[in-house]
């Protein structure tokens, strides 16, 4: 081969392996466009703040823990795992549950009286949707017609019965009683039911809330029905 | 004999080293020219075994090669039929013909330096 003949192969080779590895480079990490706004990563920002923050405060609870565990190994351990369980007894509802709270009550509305409508049952839709605001407005305890929520109740309709945990509720008027941590947390929450929407869902179904004063104690009842759990089993001793 | 084989290295390490990409909706047109000049490189291989090798052919064709398969992709593109695989069909021909032609040659090359060593 002529020598200008090999230079151009060379080129051409040098073009070819060029392309090659380009197409490998694309083909090996496809370029993600990142399509977020500053908005948006503002608030996934402020989702990871909270979330870490709700990690270090289980963190701190959990050395409390420990701390306690290891002052008390000298005299009485099974005290202490006692008071494990009845705090986790605590947390899930199956013991009654004392704190600042507020009773709201649900009535059938005024105008709804006036016309002498028939009082339906309270719809699920509508108590799920109060319930799940309640969480989100963080209520610690929900009993609702003296029945407790957990986080495995179900509020479904069976037979044109409204129920939760399969027991009927009543028919408005009933209680509703809502519990969290602080009094400041129970006026937060207050003012939270007032400011949504909330009243307004349960008129258009001619109910009325009646939201009541927030008292430093309120009894909650305890869940007391059997919990099934499906998929845990007990730790036999030994193993 | 060694000069193109280095071009080759120089071009894929360069390429891998700039971390150059290209976007998702190309993608189909650069693997059709690496195909056609994979095509027209080993057509240049086989010519120049065969002695007909010409420069101004060997050029041109890789270049052309490239533009009419990278055409052909952008028209099927907008007619809505998948015209590319037409080039890849044609290419892909070619190219395993002209390497069983490489083949037979130096096969016959081999066969020929052993019977004249004898």
């Amino acid at each position: 081969m002529k020598k200008k003949g090999i230079s151009r192969f060379t080129l051409i080779l040098f073009v070819i392996g060029f392309m090659l590895a380009i197409q490998f480079n694309t083909m090996q990490n496809p370029e993600q466009r990142d399509t977020r706004d500053v908005w948006e990563i503002r608030k996934e920002l402020s989702v990871e703040t909270q979330y870490h923050s709700e990690l270090l405060t289980r963190i701190r609870e959990a050395q409390q823990l420990v701390v306690q565990y290891e002052s008390s190994q000298a005299d009485r351990p099974e005290r202490l795992v006692e008071q494990s369980i009845k705090q986790l007894q605590q947390d899930i509802g199956l013991l009654p549950y004392e704190g600042p709270g507020v009773t709201i009550t649900v009535t059938p509305s005024e105008e709804a009286i006036a016309f002498g409508l028939t009082i339906e049952p309270i719809s699920p839709e509508l108590l799920v949707r109060f319930v799940n605001e309640m969480n989100r407005f963080q209520a610690k305890a929900i009993e609702i017609d003296g029945k407790r929520l957990i986080y495995s109740s179900a509020i479904r309709d069976i037979n044109g019965n409204t129920t939760i945990n399969t027991l009927p509720i009543k028919t408005p008027p009933f209680e509703i009683k809502l519990a969290t941590d602080s009094i400041e947390t129970v006026e937060k929450l207050v003012a939270q039911i007032q400011a949504s929407g909330l009243a307004d869902d349960f008129y258009l179904e001619n109910y009325a809330l009646e939201i009541g004063e927030p008292v430093e104690k309120l009894s909650i009842t305890s869940y007391d029905q059997p919990i099934a759990v499906n998929y845990l089993t007990e730790w036999k001793e030994g193993d | 004999m060694w000069l193109p084989l280095l071009g080759l290295i120089l071009g894929i390490s360069l390429g891998l080293m700039t971390d150059f990409q290209i976007p998702s909706a190309y993608e189909n047109y650069l693997s059709i020219a690496v195909l056609a000049a994979l095509d027209t490189l080993f057509g240049g291989i086989r010519a120049q075994l065969q002695q007909v090798y010409d420069d101004k052919v060997f050029v041109s064709g890789f270049f052309f090669n490239i533009a009419l398969a990278a055409a052909l992709a952008f028209l099927g593109v907008h007619l809505g039929v998948d015209l590319y695989l037409a080039a890849i069909f044609a290419f892909g021909v070619r190219l395993f013909q002209n390497i069983a032609v490489i083949r037979r040659i130096l096969l016959t090359r081999w066969a020929d330096k052993g019977l004249s060593s004898k």
